[in-house]
């Protein structure tokens, strides 16, 4: 039942392994002070039952106070030390999962709130991995075989049942689990979705008030809350007979070990003292095995939090532009600026591993029947990134070329690969096949550095710009951080946004600015990259709520006249009109 | 039960146990229960201790057999009970939990959400209930099993030695009682220093997740993951300082052991020496304490474990505390059969309205406004101007400030971002009309233009549906109605559209639309936006604010 720690925890988190040595130290020396306490205690019981005097006691009990003293000290360490090494490793990880997260900007598989639950309360699991589960394997693995050779010294018969008892109680414990497995799997998922019931109705609760239909649900709640009830407790009913069988086997191997010494002191095959230090060394032999069962889902819970990390951090290892391992070695390409050379797109092709979740629209409308059939949520809670070759790419070859100072712009129906094009020339989503060229020099294959040199040649507003909280003159610092308060207000004033004040706060997901001034923001933000830190091209996606485009219109020739280049978005007639060409994508679904 | 004193948590807890049939006995039964389990295990070391002294002194082995057999049963029982207390304690609790989602969910569906910022709110209600689990399971039953053995093992020995068994209380209360408070109240300590940057990290990853686009084409990652870790430094500095008080609790825990152990050595072995007791209760003084060291340590844990659990369920009294607002449920989603028929064409007439949300200050006053059916008016103003509170009043969820509201036929409602349910498409659409049949569930799809089998089955928080689709089927929602084959049509709802475009890109939306005006014709609307595309299409723009 000693669950394996994952191979990758003590890979990825290396800075622990000194703390897990010692951790094994203090189970060593917490070991040696409970042979010291049983020995003392036997000696003096033996002693003041045979002689009825209390010579000696005073100083067995200084000794056993100091024995006491040093395991409250190691009990303390033990503590402590398995704190110092989940925090170490809980640190790793959230670094790792946002720097995860980073490398796929747009991946939607991943969504925000599974990564904030992750990372705050999610990693929480290993800390009963780390303080509860880990310190009692370490105790169990060296405890009972250091105890059991100091039974051995003293009794043969003693130590034979211990030994035979020990390894039975992970025998049973694995067959029970291995006989059980299968039912549990499929009872857990029943449960899972049972629970989640209650949740979908408090998320969708106002939806159900608008409808009149809260309080109608409440009948259909009470059932399955008693569904999920009794389902709950067949499952523990299962789950908990491998802690019985540990309990059972360990304190009725005490008992056994118990009566059989007592019969042979009796017999007088055995005096009374070794008898006593048996009797008190036998119940901590299967002390840590038995915490160890006790504390077993502690490690459950901390390994499927350490594996839910795992996915994610292990998404985010092939960073976008090629196989990080092949290339990351090489120096940085510099990458010429689009305003001195010209950007070529060719043959471009994008398949996303799941095709109903394409960013931007509607999915493939061929698509839909076929995946209608398959348990739909299973596919939600188990997102492999298995990209099917029957998935209808999203982009299929699109091939296009943007001069210096050119303005380009993107057309198409909703889901033919408009905002999947843009993420591709970002670096965000790594094309199946196609090239990206400047001026020369592929970035297809290009290691991350060559991609961030490229990106800071680019300045990119999205569909929903993205807030972070702070002033508004915060956000504008983003595009360029050197830029001056004037500088700051001259380019906002430039983009509509004369009745924003740098100093305006701005809250959680953009609260406190509307659609429109978000994106006069983030226009602001790519006009000040454009003018002041030499990027040679404007990246402009259409904006979700219908906006003003007359602002947009002034930036676009504004950019023009610096030289850079721009490529936009937009199926509106102004914006088609100023564009020096405008390139049309077939819907990908068509194509295919 | 001192009645004035009482914590929320607690009161809770004894509300929740009258709403399990016998929820008294049940805890009752899984104190004893789990009481039994540790107390066998304090048995079997204090008979093998007799058992021990007994055979020392080489009686005829006759005289054995009963402790003996003793020391077999506390063996093998401790097991049993154990396992008897886990179903007996987690069936309760799991019947608590129940008990207390049914509270939670009835006072909730009864005040009205709509226009209150409530997501974090429900997020964390549907999280914080499932403490009343762990408050029972990991607190009150070992917690009272504990002091249950305690107490016996303690009257117990007094037989026997005065002395010692004064001593094991003693010790037992410092490892009970002081310790576990010493600690929760460090622990509470440390959980306000971490409780806030808990929700910053949240925050800031929340941040970053959103704007990771942003972020990586600014070239701005490096700050970014600053940000983060800097605050995940921060909370590692104050949990350092939770755990090195921890582990001082856990070495407390084991000198108290050591003071029981040593003195009942100590005062037992007078008593022997001094003839008092018999030489072979000595080895039950010791060795029943050393016992006791493991029930000890279930108070720590538990202490634990209540701060936290008990904080979570402060927080659900707060709701459950909280006076109602408005009604909840809407009362003109649904007008009864009849009433539909002989109702006037849908339309609204507002005179002098003052709207507000109950308790605050008024948001919007003086509304007049008069629409009739096919009418379309779009709602126009900045926003926080209180648009939302308005639709929340003109449908019934709360009531007008001062001033007339007036509606005739049914009103239904369209957000910006309505919930999906994890069932079928068909089931999603009746939350609409629960009557409607299968073929009239296709219908509105249809006119929504979702073109999905509606048996299909959407994940949870609908994660298999685009935002465009989720937000055609909320539309299907609206648009569905059950036409009983021997009446009349009935007449169309008055619409109400809270920024039904606002999520999506402009193509889907146009289509969204196109859909809407195309099966609403008859409809009043009232379509509250900041979309100049959508102002196009209505027949009149009201500025309000």
């Amino acid at each position: 039942m000693a669950g394996p720690i994952d191979p990758r925890l003590l890979h990825r988190a290396r800075a622990t392994v000194p703390f897990l040595v010692a951790l094994c130290v203090t189970g060593v020396v917490t070991a040696v002070l409970v042979l010291c306490q049983a020995w003392l205690l036997a000696r003096a019981i033996s002693s003041v039952f045979a002689t009825h005097r209390t010579d000696g006691l005073g100083r067995w009990c200084l000794l056993l106070g100091t024995v006491f003293a040093g395991r409250a000290v190691t009990s303390w360490a033990t503590e402590w030390l398995s704190h110092r090494a989940a925090a170490q490793v809980k640190s790793q990880l959230r670094g790792d999962l946002v720097s995860a997260r980073l490398s796929h900007p747009t991946d939607a598989t991943v969504t925000s709130s599974t990564l904030i639950t992750l990372i705050t309360t999610g990693l929480d699991a290993l800390d009963g991995f780390y303080a509860k589960y880990l310190p009692q394997l370490v105790l169990a693995c060296i405890v009972p075989v250091v105890l059991a050779v100091a039974i051995g010294l003293q009794d043969l018969t003693s130590v034979i049942i211990i030994a035979v008892t020990i390894p039975l109680i992970p025998v049973f414990m694995a067959l029970i689990g291995w006989r059980t497995e299968a039912a549990m799997a499929r009872r857990f998922r029943v449960q899972t979705r049972l629970a989640n019931h209650f949740a979908d109705l408090m998320t969708g609760l106002v939806t159900l008030q608008v409808f009149g239909r809260a309080r109608a649900q409440l009948e259909g709640l009470r059932r399955t809350e008693g569904a999920n009830r009794s389902e709950t407790m067949r499952t523990l009913r299962v789950s908990f007979l491998s802690s019985f069988a540990l309990e059972l086997l360990a304190t009725l191997s005490v008992a056994l070990v118990a009566v059989t010494i007592g019969f042979r002191v009796a017999g007088g095959g055995m005096d009374l003292r070794t008898a006593l230090f048996i009797l008190i060394l036998a119940p901590e032999v299967y002390l840590p095995v038995r915490e160890v069962g006790a504390r077993y889902h502690d490690s459950a819970d901390g390994m499927a939090a350490a594996e839910a990390a795992f996915a994610v951090i292990e998404r985010g290892r092939t960073p976008v532009g090629g196989p990080a391992g092949s290339s990351s070695a090489a120096r940085p390409t510099e990458v010429p600026s689009p305003r001195e050379a010209p950007v070529l797109l060719e043959g471009l092709t994008y398949r996303y591993p799941d095709a109903r979740r394409s960013p931007g629209g509607t999915p493939a409308s061929g698509g839909a029947p076929a995946a209608g059939r398959t348990p739909a949520a299973g596919g939600a809670s188990s997102p492999d990134r298995v990209v099917s070759p029957h998935t209808p790419p999203a982009l299929s070859g699109l091939s296009l070329r943007v001069d210096p100072g050119e303005t380009v712009a993107l057309a198409g129906h909703s889901g033919s690969g408009k905002t999947t094009a843009l993420d591709c020339l970002l670096g965000f989503l790594t094309p199946e096949s196609g090239r990206i060229q400047v001026g020369g020099v592929d970035l297809t294959a290009a290691p991350p550095a060559s991609w961030a040199a490229w990106r800071r040649r680019l300045a990119y507003v999205p569909q929903n710009p993205g807030m972070m909280r702070g002033s508004v003159a915060d956000n504008l610092l983003l595009g360029y951080p050197a830029a001056t308060d004037a500088q700051l207000r001259d380019a906002l004033d430039r983009c509509g946004g004369t009745r924003l004040a740098l100093d305006k706060e701005v809250d959680d997901d953009a609260e406190g600015l509307s659609a429109g001034e978000r994106r006069r923001v983030a226009l602001a933000r790519a006009l000040l990259r454009v003018e002041q830190d030499g990027a040679g091209m404007l990246i402009l996606d259409e904006p979700t709520a219908g906006l003003d485009d007359a602002t947009e219109s002034t930036v676009l020739a504004t950019v023009r006249a610096l030289g850079a280049s721009v490529l936009v978005v937009s199926h509106r007639p102004q914006v088609l009109q100023d564009a020096d060409r405008v390139i049309t994508l077939e819907s990908a679904q068509v194509a295919s | 039960m001192s009645r004035p004193q009482r914590s929320p948590a607690s009161r809770l807890l004894g509300m929740l146990l009258g709403d399990v049939p016998r929820g008294r006995a049940l805890l009752a039964l899984s104190v004893l229960l789990s009481g039994c389990a540790s107390g066998a295990s304090v048995a079997l070391m204090g008979v093998a201790g007799w058992l021990l002294s007994r055979a020392a002194e080489m009686p005829p082995v006759l005289y054995l057999e009963a402790a003996a057999v003793g020391v077999r049963f506390f063996g093998i029982s401790r097991g049993v009970f154990r396992y008897a207390d886990r179903l007996v304690s987690h069936d309760l609790a799991l019947r608590m939990q129940s008990a207390l989602r049914m509270r939670v969910y009835r006072r909730l569906s009864g005040t009205t959400l709509l226009g209150r910022r409530h997501g974090d709110l429900l997020v964390r209600v549907t999280a914080d209930v499932e403490a009343v689990l762990d408050l029972v399971v990991r607190v009150v039953v070992p917690a009272c099993a504990a002091s249950l053995v305690i107490v016996g093992t303690t009257v117990l020995l007094g037989r026997f030695s005065v002395g010692s068994a004064a001593v094991l209380l003693g010790s037992a209360l410092l490892a009970g009682v002081v310790l576990p408070w010493l600690t929760q109240r460090v622990s509470r300590a440390a959980d306000a220093t971490m409780t806030p940057l808990r929700g910053e990290l949240a925050d800031r990853t929340r941040e970053l997740a959103m704007m990771a686009p942003d972020l990586v084409a600014l070239g701005a990652e490096g700050p970014a993951l600053h940000r983060v870790l800097e605050v995940d430094s921060r909370l590692r500095t104050a949990e350092r300082r939770a755990a090195r008080v921890r582990g001082l609790a856990s070495g407390g825990q084991v000198l108290a052991a050591g003071v029981a152990v040593i003195g009942a050595l100590l005062i037992g072995g007078q008593a022997v020496a001094s003839g008092q007791m018999g030489g072979r209760i000595l080895a039950v003084l010791v060795l029943t304490p050393l016992a006791l060291h493991e029930v000890f340590s279930e108070f720590t844990s538990a202490a634990q474990t209540f701060t936290r659990a008990t904080g979570a369920l402060d927080r659900v009294v707060e709701v459950l505390d909280a006076p109602p607002v408005g009604s909840g449920d809407s009362v003109k989603a649904h007008v009864d059969g009849v009433h539909v028929l002989a109702a006037d064409p849908p339309g609204l007439h507002l005179a002098d309205l003052t709207v507000g949300w109950p308790g605050h200050p008024p948001v919007l006053a003086g509304l007049d406004l008069d629409l009739a059916a096919g009418q379309k008016v779009a709602v126009v103003g900045p926003s926080g101007i209180g648009k939302t509170t308005l639709a929340a009043t003109v449908m019934g969820l709360i009531p007008a400030v001062g001033g007339t509201v007036e509606t005739t036929g049914r009103v239904r409602y369209l957000a910006q971002h309505a919930h999906v349910f994890a069932t079928s498409i068909a089931e999603n659409v009746r939350i609409g009309d629960r009557d409607a049949t299968d073929p009239e569930v296709v219908s509105a799809l249809l006119h929504a233009g979702l073109e999905m089998s509606p048996d299909r089955i959407v994940g949870e928080d609908g994660a298999t549906l685009s935002g465009g689709e989720a937000q055609r089927l909320a539309l299907a929602r609206v648009l569905v109605d059950h036409l009983p084959a021997d009446l009349p049509e009935p007449q169309p709802p008055l619409l109400i559209l809270d920024e039904p475009t606002e999520h999506l890109d402009s193509e889907t939306s146009a289509q969204l639309m196109d859909n809407l005006w195309a099966s609403a014709a008859g409809s009043a609307m009232l379509v509250i936006t900041h979309d100049p595309e959508v102002m196009a299409r209505c027949d009149r723009i009201w500025r309000i604010g």
